[in-house]
């Protein structure tokens, strides 16, 4: 099995090409062919590759003419689509980085391009591999919390821009926060419900944290009523201190009939404070939930199986995110 | 507009109407701040005095008027603007259990009614004296994390078991109810409301109803709050939560979490599971009735406000406005002191 990672704008290529590397049953190439072009000193191009001893191609043509079985996206995310449009015609499976596109049109295009090629198009929601979800998952299967009709998700973080400026960038990242972190907490709830459509949104959002230094918005708060008539509210801002001990993390309470379920999927850690860093430690451990997300999708190469989340599932949460744009704009409820 | 009414003495004598839910908390307040308490009730209130060993029933509430200097309004909802009324009619202060009103105009109406008398009206909007909550204010007011950009609130736990809560058409459902405390809180923190916006599940039937209703609300500042109730099945522990973010840092509190003590019987722990949390140390009634008792005498005015009071009934009326129409519904306030 031939796999290639194209770009390393996301840096979760890295934890990717760890994943990968970690497999000795398959060909694993890598290109990063903007990397000059970014921001000064973001890393990039064969010096990442070369930390992973991965081979290193020049150019995307380089990796078509090598012929990937399949293909991880992580350039930004306004080029998912013409990367995929490219891998899907030449026949190459296809896992991209989350969201799966920066607007409806060009999401389903990419499932278009992917269904009528006969290839696989997976998004990388590494949250619904990790233990906390599927533990939740089989409670809420198992009818432990009774019928579910409410939820409130928060995937709070730091800006992320200090890592990679792209992602304050509204053309590259497709926005702010509510880009970035509503389709975490609406894939989840995708699996949950069984890929259940929004019919409404409502969002509202702001640019008090962080004001003077990206143009885009930085909080929000963003109310979905699914076909079910399942409310939820997503806290998706960009809310943790630059300071703060970890990234972020991201949580989900469910209220049932017969009892509320609270995950939070980064509480598996050991804590303390350093005097040295005059912060936090923080040291998450537990399954890797990358590694076993690149592993569903190379089974679902290999066996031709249908992995998750799927291309619709990414086109339903990006229809939520455009509707909460829409909202914030209008100042209105959007009907879907 | 400065009272008309003079102050009262101490000892402080205390007439309560009702002797429901929240009498219970208001009742060994009151005796543990040494006012003579008077107790007229429908039903209930020997029980409530004998509990508590102290109080005097009373057979009528002009007997109650005549012999105190401050009536405690705690009747359900739909009766807080008449009695209200009366007391300031025969010139008494009050302090009414929140809401003011079972909408905004009964507030309005109660409050005017005070200001005409002459009489001072404070709302009990309670966690506004909880320790926590006025530790994270604190924090708040000292720009400790700089300026309010989002707010979470959340408050959940056994469902009333009184049919009149269950009745929007008394109560005002878990919003007017419940979640007026943090709507209060997020109005406190972050200044002015603009708009809210709301949704609601009904999980069963009536009594036996598991409802959570989600609010956004933005301010006039910018910042944006999320409050979130939950009435939910028996046995449930009542859990509090909420998270500031602001330029400077975070605040944060889980009443589930931050516990001082815990111990492990083997059976569920029954501390918590009504319609009031667990409370340890300092008793959040006992700091607010006792805040209320000295602006009564001779003291300053208390943190919190009629006016605070009418502009929380408002926002809890506009999210449930929101509720029918499904958008969002500016917040007016309506002859608001500046």
């Amino acid at each position: 099995m031939k796999i290639a990672v194209l770009s390393f704008a996301h840096l979760h290529a890295m934890s990717y090409l760890h994943a990968l590397s970690q497999r000795d049953d398959i060909e694993l190439v890598a290109t990063d062919p903007d990397h000059a072009d970014r921001a000064e000193g973001e890393s990039g191009g064969p010096e990442i590759a070369a930390m992973f001893g991965v081979r290193y191609l020049e150019s995307y043509d380089d990796v078509w003419e090598w012929g990937p079985d399949a293909v991880i996206i992580c350039s930004e995310n306004s080029l998912h689509r013409p990367l995929a449009e490219q891998a899907a015609a030449r026949g190459a499976h296809v896992l991209s980085e989350k969201p799966l596109a920066t607007s409806v049109e060009d999401a389903q295009a990419m499932v278009d391009a992917c269904e009528q090629a006969g290839v696989t198009l997976m998004i990388a929601h590494p949250v619904r591999f990790s233990t906390a979800f599927l533990e939740l998952k089989d409670a809420y299967d198992a009818g432990v919390v009774g019928t579910v009709k409410s939820v409130l998700g928060t995937n709070n973080g730091r800006l992320p821009m200090n890592v990679r400026k792209w992602f304050v960038d509204k053309e590259l990242a497709g926005g702010g926060s509510i880009t970035d972190h509503t389709v975490h907490v609406a894939d989840l709830l995708d699996s949950l419900l069984g890929g259940v459509e929004a019919t409404s949104v409502y969002a509202v959002s702001n640019k008090i944290l962080h004001s003077d230094e990206v143009e885009v918005e930085t909080g929000g708060l963003v109310s979905i009523e699914y076909a079910n008539d399942v409310i939820a509210t997503v806290d998706c801002s960009w809310s943790k201190p630059d300071s703060y001990p970890t990234w972020g993390g991201l949580t989900l309470q469910l209220v049932g009939s017969r009892g509320i379920a609270d995950m939070d999927a980064f509480n598996a850690r050991v804590d303390g404070h350093s005097e040295t860093d005059k912060n936090g430690l923080w040291f998450p451990y537990g399954v890797d939930a990358d590694q076993a997300m690149i592993n569903e999708f190379l089974d679902a190469v290999a066996s031709g199986k249908k992995p998750g989340p799927d291309g619709r599932s990414g086109l339903r949460t990006v229809s939520i995110v455009q509707a909460a744009y829409e909202s914030v704009r209008t100042g209105q409820t959007v009907t879907l | 507009m400065s009272p008309l009414v003079p102050p009262a003495s101490e000892p402080l004598r205390v007439g309560m109407v009702g002797a429901g839910g929240i009498a219970g908390a208001h009742l060994p307040a009151w005796l543990g701040l040494g006012a003579q308490v008077s107790v007229y009730a429908l039903d209930g209130a020997p029980e409530l005095t004998a509990y508590f060993g102290g109080g005097t029933v009373v057979g009528s509430f002009e007997e109650l008027i005549s012999q105190v200097d401050v009536v405690d309004v705690v009747t359900p909802t739909p009766f807080h603007r008449e009695y209200i009324e009366a007391a300031a009619a025969a010139g008494k202060h009050v302090v009414s259990e929140k809401p003011l009103g079972r909408t905004a105009a009964d507030a309005r109406a109660a409050i005017d009614a005070c200001a005409a008398a002459g009489v001072q009206l404070y709302p009990g909007h309670v966690v506004r004296f909880f320790s926590e909550y006025e530790t994270m204010h604190r924090e708040v007011e000292k720009g400790t994390i700089g300026e309010i950009a989002v707010q979470r609130f959340t408050r959940g736990g056994t469902r009333p078991d009184r049919a009149w809560y269950h009745d929007d058409a008394q109560s005002g459902g878990i919003i007017l109810d419940q979640m007026i405390h943090d709507l209060d809180f997020a109005r406190w923190n972050a200044g002015e409301v603009s708009t809210a916006f709301a949704r609601i599940s009904k999980n069963g039937e009536g009594l036996d109803a598991i409802v959570n209703a989600q609010v956004v609300l933005t301010h006039v500042s910018g910042a944006i709050s999320y409050v979130g109730g939950v009435w939910a099945r028996p046995g449930t522990t009542f859990r509090t939560t909420f998270e500031i973010a602001g330029t400077g840092g975070i605040l944060r509190h889980d009443s589930t979490q931050y516990k001082p003590v815990v111990i492990d019987g083997g059976t569920p722990d029954e501390s918590g599971t009504g319609l009031l949390p667990a409370m340890r140390g300092v008793s959040p009634f006992t700091t607010e009735l006792g805040e209320f008792a000295r602006a009564f005498t001779v003291g300053p005015a208390p943190r919190v406000s009629a006016e605070d009071g009418y502009a929380a009934t408002v926002i809890a009326e506009a999210a449930i406005t929101s509720l029918e129409t499904g958008q969002p519904v500016s917040v007016e306030l309506a002859g608001v002191a500046a």
